[in-house]
């Protein structure tokens, strides 16, 4: 079984208005993380430029359909598709997120929220060590944003994680911007949340903007704002190497524009580490 | 069905549908969560559709295209991980929807089809040199036995418009022209070239050979489809450059069954 390795490098999610330059140019980021779901074809001129891409940079498959939270377990064919790009392309890691997307009848194609019990806890670990027995390597899940809660809830998320981490060996992607628009909605402390989540697990960051209001939500459509920025400092100071990528799905701005804010997040990650060590 | 089971079906059902009354199984701070979720859905799945038919959308406008969407959806809620499946029978239902402008299912067909071969498995095809060697010592026997492999992405749909103006028309601008109705039905045959998914119109009996020899049919087979609509001289002629049109586009991959 391969594990995540440990990569602190920034990274830029590969979204297709930015193909052409990452065909033609040498685009200064450690690697490039896309959407596992977006090159599960059979074939065609999307995996032909993924093909390319990789010759040049490292990837990191990212999905949004896995649903380790549904009751009624995986989707086999689901998986032999990811099996398949995975071997295709030989990633640094494949990630996940910690929810469900779909019934045996539906798919609701959004990262729907799981009520944090023990009933659910034993549904994703089982899912989990089945789609990472079926993989062949350990995993990656992500805390994802969510706009409502459960009163049946017997545990924080932190908590949760920490013991989906312990009992099935996966690693976590933690989303400060997801943790920030939680925090808000749900009305937590984001500093109790790193307090009680297993930091030693994190192999991998994200960072992204929301839209603020009364329900915060993940749109990934603008820059990082500063309340995300102050958090990632707090993170990354706290966490070991780990890498960065920084989301953007709508509103995409020319790609300039996301190195410069890349090249922020170095300038913090490095400003949060160097005052850790003094 | 475990509780976690009954939660996630009754979510499910509180997002697909729509208008349902939300206060009987949520908390008000739960139904303001829900709205989000809802909406999430609503767009996501209406975009996917819009994305894949773009030229439908511009041919009937946004509005009307919305509201078929929604019918879609509602008739045939997502159910694959993958939202691009969404479109699987997007044309039927623009026909129920559509009736008297069949234009538009047949032009929700050829996006159907055309996006499908942008992305279809990557096959060899077999080229003309290839075959005129395979083929250097055939008797008239051996013809009239050959069975033909097609590439997977091929697709082939009965049009009654011109839909070669219909696919340039709506590549920008919204439709201003009418579309012509073509003087009898034509096939559209869709296939990919390199990464290019391209289509042709091709006549009734191309279409009948063709989907004849897709379905195991040998050559001689497809001779006859040709032979019932001309005299014995222009069918043959017919049935040559229809074979060796296949083999210029790129629609064969290999010989034998």
């Amino acid at each position: 079984m391969s594990h995540p390795i440990t990569f602190p490098g920034f990274g830029l999610g590969l979204r297709s208005p930015h193909y052409q330059e990452f065909l033609e140019q040498q685009v200064p980021v450690d690697f490039v993380e896309v959407i596992s779901e977006n090159f599960m074809l059979d074939g065609g001129r999307p995996l032909r430029i993924l093909d390319q891409v990789r010759q040049k940079h490292e990837i990191s498959l990212h999905g949004v359909s896995m649903s380790v939270g549904s009751a009624h377990g995986l989707d086999l064919n689901y998986l032999a598709r990811l099996k398949a790009l995975a071997k295709r392309i030989e990633p640094l890691w494949v990630s996940d997120h910690l929810c469900w997307t779909r019934t045996s009848a539906h798919n609701s194609h959004d990262l729907l929220p799981l009520p944090l019990t023990m009933e659910a806890l034993d549904t994703v670990c089982s899912n989990i060590h089945h789609a990472q027995d079926c993989l062949g390597r350990t995993l990656m899940f992500e805390n994802p944003s969510s706009y409502l809660s459960f009163p049946e809830d017997e545990m924080t998320e932190a908590n949760f994680l920490k013991e989906m981490a312990s009992r099935t060996g996966c690693y976590l992607l933690l989303d400060v911007n997801n943790l920030c628009v939680n925090a808000h909605n749900h009305g937590f402390d984001p500093l109790d949340y790193l307090a009680q989540l297993p930091l030693s697990r994190v192999r991998e960051l994200h960072l992204a903007g929301h839209t603020p209001g009364d329900i915060r939500i993940d749109t990934h459509d603008r820059p990082v704002c500063d309340e995300v920025w102050a958090l990632y400092e707090k993170v990354i100071s706290q966490v070991g190497d780990v890498a960065t990528l920084l989301e953007r799905d709508d509103a995409i701005p020319p790609l300039p524009e996301l190195l410069a804010e890349l090249d922020w997040a170095r300038e913090c990650a490095r400003k949060a580490k160097q005052e850790a060590a003094a | 069905m475990s509780s976690l089971a009954a939660l996630q079906k009754r979510m499910i059902a509180s997002l697909v549908a729509q208008d349902a009354d939300l206060s009987d199984c949520w908390s008000k701070q739960q139904q303001a969560g829900l709205a989000v979720y809802r909406n999430n859905y609503r767009t996501a799945t209406i975009e996917a559709l819009q994305n894949t038919f773009e030229r439908t959308c511009r041919l009937v406008g946004e509005a009307s295209f919305i509201k078929a969407a929604i019918h879609h959806i509602i008739q045939h809620p997502p159910h694959s991980w993958s939202l691009d499946h969404l479109g699987e029978g997007f044309g039927a239902t623009c026909a129920a929807l559509f009736q008297n402008d069949p234009e538009v299912s047949e032009l929700a067909w050829l996006e159907w089809a055309m996006h499908g071969a942008f992305t279809a498995s990557d096959v060899d095809r077999m080229h003309a040199a290839a075959f005129a060697e395979a083929t250097a010592s055939f008797e008239a026997d051996d013809w009239y036995a050959m069975a033909l492999r097609f590439t997977p992405e091929l697709a082939v749909g009965v049009v009654t418009h011109d839909v070669i103006a219909l696919w340039q028309q709506t590549a920008e601008a919204r439709v201003a022209d009418p579309v012509r109705k073509l003087d009898t039905p034509h096939a559209a045959i869709v296939w990919r070239e390199g990464e290019l998914p391209v289509f042709r119109l091709v006549a009734d009996y191309e279409a009948a050979a063709l989907q004849a020899m897709r379905a195991g049919a040998n050559y001689g087979d497809a001779c006859e489809v040709v032979l019932a609509e001309c005299p014995g001289d222009e069918a043959a002629a017919r049935a040559g450059t229809m074979l060796s049109r296949w083999l210029t586009d790129g629609l064969v991959i290999g010989m034998g069954g």
